[in-house]
């Protein structure tokens, strides 16, 4: 007696104790960019829409409760959910989005005020939940629609309002009603006992722990308020498993299940997310649509026969289709997510990230991931074909996305199986970069002063004895030589045996700083064969490289996330932009106009067909030895995108960086609606145009193979005879290029 | 802090105010039509003040420019002025860093951005923001001149004072105070 009474009081002081000081563990909250919509911004009102369906923003005729829009002819009427952002809070709010055909011509609020620019809230995207996997986004009382807990009473619990933590009646009940209907329909646990089974206890099923569930229950009652044991259930409840992620609580269900916060709930959602607790793995909606729906229905009747509803609104909630999302809420960018992760696990202890609820916002953008996503798998499956590889054997691939001025990292595809959270390719993936290296070495000709893209060089056959005794003879990707060729054209088309000759010339040291200026993380071997990229590095990396010339010469490190949030809105950790300059913006720029050419002329001018017309954009194709690995490094003005194409095993791939990863990259530009590379000329040069094979000035209007180049101003380069002053022989001349085309 | 160094700070909010003053005459008046800058790149066509062959490859003559901000980005740079003035460097740089995303190469924003971190101290940074400034703000006099003026600030704040002479001897001469 004794005993059993000083263990009622070790149990009552566990309960208090614990329940009065509970906090559940809250994982980090990871968000994708918001939306900024403004007056200007090239957005169609059906794109506007298709974002507003991304976060759940239901369509309706009328606008009243946040998460609706309306549309108006030409107008959007969007009632917007309050929203948290990384520097402030917004409330819930009506705004007006009038869209043209060039995109958003107007905002106002309800007031009819101009808003000169809003956000979108943005994407939950994921959380960082603990080993044992406990993910939950907690509610107050107030964002709990009212229907949630008198759905929870009706159906669990009847006598919720009046017992004392157990209730002997509804056991009884709840027997009778299974022996009627030959199967469990009612448990005989109050909410108390499930939420003190699930707060306190493990889950193993015994006649003691059955007791102590039943003692505890009564001491939670005798210390706390119905309201608060109500919210805990709310919070606390097991309501699904997304892998080894386990969905606790009502807000994550609802953001789990349907995509959008609790409170936007209707009638038939509630309805299901009530009939789910009885038993969240078998009454998995995504998995058994048609077991969930017959005890949503249930629960309607019951909520109807209690009053709760009427009888014609449960009817008609009936009806409605069980309206899950298809997969887990929202998006799942495992590949970017795992990049944030390894950002903030720098910063942070691991309890930090999965416990105390901190607000990650991070710089994905949906759009442009969806983009890339498409582009790799579509491209990936169509080469697949081309080449009728067997299933087992399928290319591979990657993708990386930067706005290359604020080095925000915008998309990251770590392989084909998008939904798989498995290796990570853009982050690990760690392959010779091929002539991606070329450009560094381009750039380092230019900053010699000795170079310009002009400049002669010779591809011409090379041996060189290397440390070790060993003869290397570079070849061409075609085997051919080509003799004396400029600078512009040897870069366009990726020459080998004049780049080697080039690197030679310059020096491997110096390469190899700039290639570590721009960002390479380790310094590279300081070989001949670093001259055509027998230099490791990931995608993520090289995205970091080409980032520089992007930005102009400017380095800025590449960055996920732009700020971690506390739980009460401190921010405690911002990683703000910062530049560094590692090139002058003048020999960037000469180097640049190359790399434009490569579009035009060169390696990268297959792209075109897929490009919108006119957009202007600069790049550099890379083939590893044997066609192991494919690569593209490109940007416009305003997205910079590394594409990688290999096999995981290290295969021959059969094709070049122009064959394999251009099209994934020609395509991933063609979705992101970017602007031209548009770069102002720096003063100190001049535009010149000279002829593509021989490097000779030309008069662009009648040298067929005229290219445009940037030198510095006051540079003498030779010219081209017989064109430019005299009309006669440019007419001759065109004639005969005119018959000679008829006749091939 | 010194009295130097307080006034190197304030030198550093002027470089912002400007700017926003330079911004609020772009909404008050439609902006100056001047044509598109020439030398563009993927101009397919030879441009005017293109070197003739033959000829040493000369400065063209461009059309000056004038830079001025968006409804948008001005709405942004006013809140982060207030940011800035009740002492919140953070919340005023993630408010210009917003507008950057939607004005990328706009010299004016990085001028923004710059003044802020040199207010905040960060002059390295604030350094760097007038160099990229600058070389976005080619063909407009007055966004070069500001750019000066904000390096200068942070050299000077570096203690780079010799340098700091001559980036603010290169900011007169562009536009005369």
């Amino acid at each position: 007696m004794l005993i059993g009474a000083l263990y009622w009081i070790y149990l009552d002081r566990v309960v208090t104790r614990q329940f009065e000081g509970r906090r559940w563990t809250l994982p980090a909250q990871i968000y994708a960019a918001p939306l900024e919509l403004y007056a200007g911004l090239g957005l169609s009102q059906s794109d506007l829409e298709h974002e507003l369906q991304r976060l759940q923003y239901r369509r309706v005729d009328r606008v009243q409760h946040s998460g609706t829009y309306r549309e108006q002819g030409s107008r959007i009427d969007i009632a917007l959910r309050a929203a948290r952002f990384a520097d402030e809070s917004r409330p819930a709010g009506l705004l007006s989005v009038t869209t043209e055909s060039s995109g958003i011509q107007s905002l106002r609020d309800s007031s009819g005020h101009d808003v000169p620019i809003i956000r979108l809230e943005p994407l939950l995207i994921g959380s960082i939940f603990p080993i044992h996997g406990e993910d939950r986004i907690v509610v107050t009382p107030q964002e709990v629609p009212p229907l949630l807990p008198a759905a929870l009473i009706a159906v669990e619990d009847r006598n919720f309002e009046h017992h004392h933590g157990i209730d002997p009646m509804g056991i009884i009940r709840a027997m009778w009603v299974d022996v009627r209907a030959g199967q469990i329909e009612q448990g005989g646990s109050t909410l108390t006992q499930q939420l003190v089974k699930s707060y306190f206890l493990n889950p193993r099923q015994t006649l003691g722990r059955k007791l102590r569930e039943a003692a505890m229950a009564i001491s939670l009652e005798a210390h706390f308020g119905k309201a608060d044991i109500m919210n805990a259930y709310i919070n606390e409840i097991f309501l699904g498993q997304d892998g080894a992620r386990a969905i606790h609580g009502f807000g994550l269900a609802s953001e789990f299940y349907f995509g959008k916060p609790l409170s936007e709930l209707d009638l038939s959602e509630v309805a299901l997310l009530v009939a789910v607790v009885r038993g969240p793995s078998y009454y998995d909606p995504r998995r058994h649509p048609d077991r969930v729906r017959l005890r949503r229905d249930l629960v309607l009747k019951l909520m109807a026969e209690r009053g709760i509803v009427r009888a014609s609104d449960a009817q008609a909630a009936e009806k409605r289709p069980v309206g899950v999302t298809p997969r887990a809420a929202g998006a799942y960018y495992p590949a970017y997510l795992d990049f944030v992760r390894r950002t903030l696990r720098r910063d942070y202890r691991n309890e930090d990230l999965t416990e105390a609820g901190l607000r990650i916002y991070t710089s994905l953008e949906p759009r442009a991931q969806d983009q890339a996503e498409r582009a790799l798998e579509g491209e990936l499956a169509r080469l697949d074909h081309v080449r009728k590889q067997p299933a087992a054997e399928r290319l591979q691939g990657s993708v990386v996305v930067t706005s290359p001025h604020s080095g925000d990292v915008i998309a990251i595809v770590g392989g084909r199986d998008v939904g798989y959270d498995g290796f990570n390719r853009a982050l690990d993936a760690r392959r010779p970069m091929g002539s991606l290296v070329k450009p560094f070495i381009y750039l380092t000709a230019l900053e010699s002063g000795r170079y310009n893209a002009a400049t002669i060089i010779q591809d011409a056959p090379l041996t060189i004895r290397l440390a070790n005794g060993q003869l290397w003879q570079p070849q061409n990707f075609t085997r051919q030589t080509n003799g004396p060729v400029p600078l512009v054209r040897a870069l366009a088309e990726s020459l080998n045996l004049a780049t080697v000759g080039l690197g030679l010339d310059l020096g491997l040291p110096k390469i190899a700083q700039t290639l570590q200026r721009f960002g390479l993380p380790t310094p590279p071997a300081q070989v001949p064969a670093m001259l055509l990229g027998a230099v490791d590095v990931t995608p993520l990396e090289a995205a970091q490289m080409y980032n520089g010339l992007a930005n102009g010469g400017f380095q800025t490190p590449l960055r996920a996330v732009r700020a971690v949030i506390s739980e009460d809105g401190k921010a405690i950790r911002a990683f703000p932009l910062k530049v560094t300059p590692v090139a002058t913006p003048e020999n960037i720029y000469e180097l640049n106009r190359m790399l434009e050419q490569v579009m035009v002329k060169g390696t990268g001018k297959s792209a075109r067909t897929l490009l919108p017309a006119n957009l202007v954009v600069a790049g550099k194709s890379g083939t590893s030895s044997d066609l192991r690995d494919d690569w593209f490094a490109g940007f416009s003005g305003s997205h910079l995108t590394v594409v990688w194409v290999g096999y995981d095993d290290n295969r021959s791939t059969g094709f070049t960086g122009s064959s394999g990863a251009l099209p994934v990259w020609a395509r991933v530009m063609a979705g992101l609606g970017t602007s031209s590379w548009s770069a102002p000329m720096p003063e100190s040069l001049a535009e010149t145009w000279v002829s593509y094979q021989s490097g000779a000035q030309v008069d662009a209007s009648c040298a067929e193979d005229a290219v445009p180049i940037a030198v510095p101003v006051g540079t003498q380069l030779p010219v081209q005879p017989g064109c430019g002053n005299n009309g006669v022989d440019s007419i001759v001349k065109r004639a005969g290029e005119w018959l000679r085309d008829i006749m091939h | 802090m010194s009295a130097s160094s307080r006034n190197r700070i304030l030198v550093g909010v002027g470089v912002t105010a400007t700017c926003l003053l330079a911004a609020c005459d772009s909404l008050r008046s439609p902006p100056p039509q001047f044509p598109e800058q020439t030398g563009q790149p993927g101009s397919a066509q030879p441009v005017p003040g293109q070197s003739a062959p033959g000829q040493p490859a000369q400065t063209p003559a461009r059309p000056a420019r004038q830079f001025h901000l968006s409804p948008a980005s001005t709405a942004l740079v006013a809140q982060a002025h207030k940011a800035a003035n009740s002492g919140d460097f953070g919340l005023a740089a993630a408010t210009v860093e917003r507008a950057m995303r939607i004005e990328p190469d706009n010299p004016l924003l990085w001028i923004e951005l710059g003044g802020v971190r040199l207010t905040a101290g960060d002059f390295s940074q604030a350094n760097s923001m007038g160099r990229k400034a600058l070389s976005l703000a080619t063909g407009d006099p007055r966004a070069q001149s500001s750019a000066w003026h904000l390096i200068a600030d942070s050299l000077r704040a570096l203690g780079r004072n010799e340098e700091a002479a001559d980036a603010d001897r290169r900011a007169d001469a562009l536009a005369p105070r």
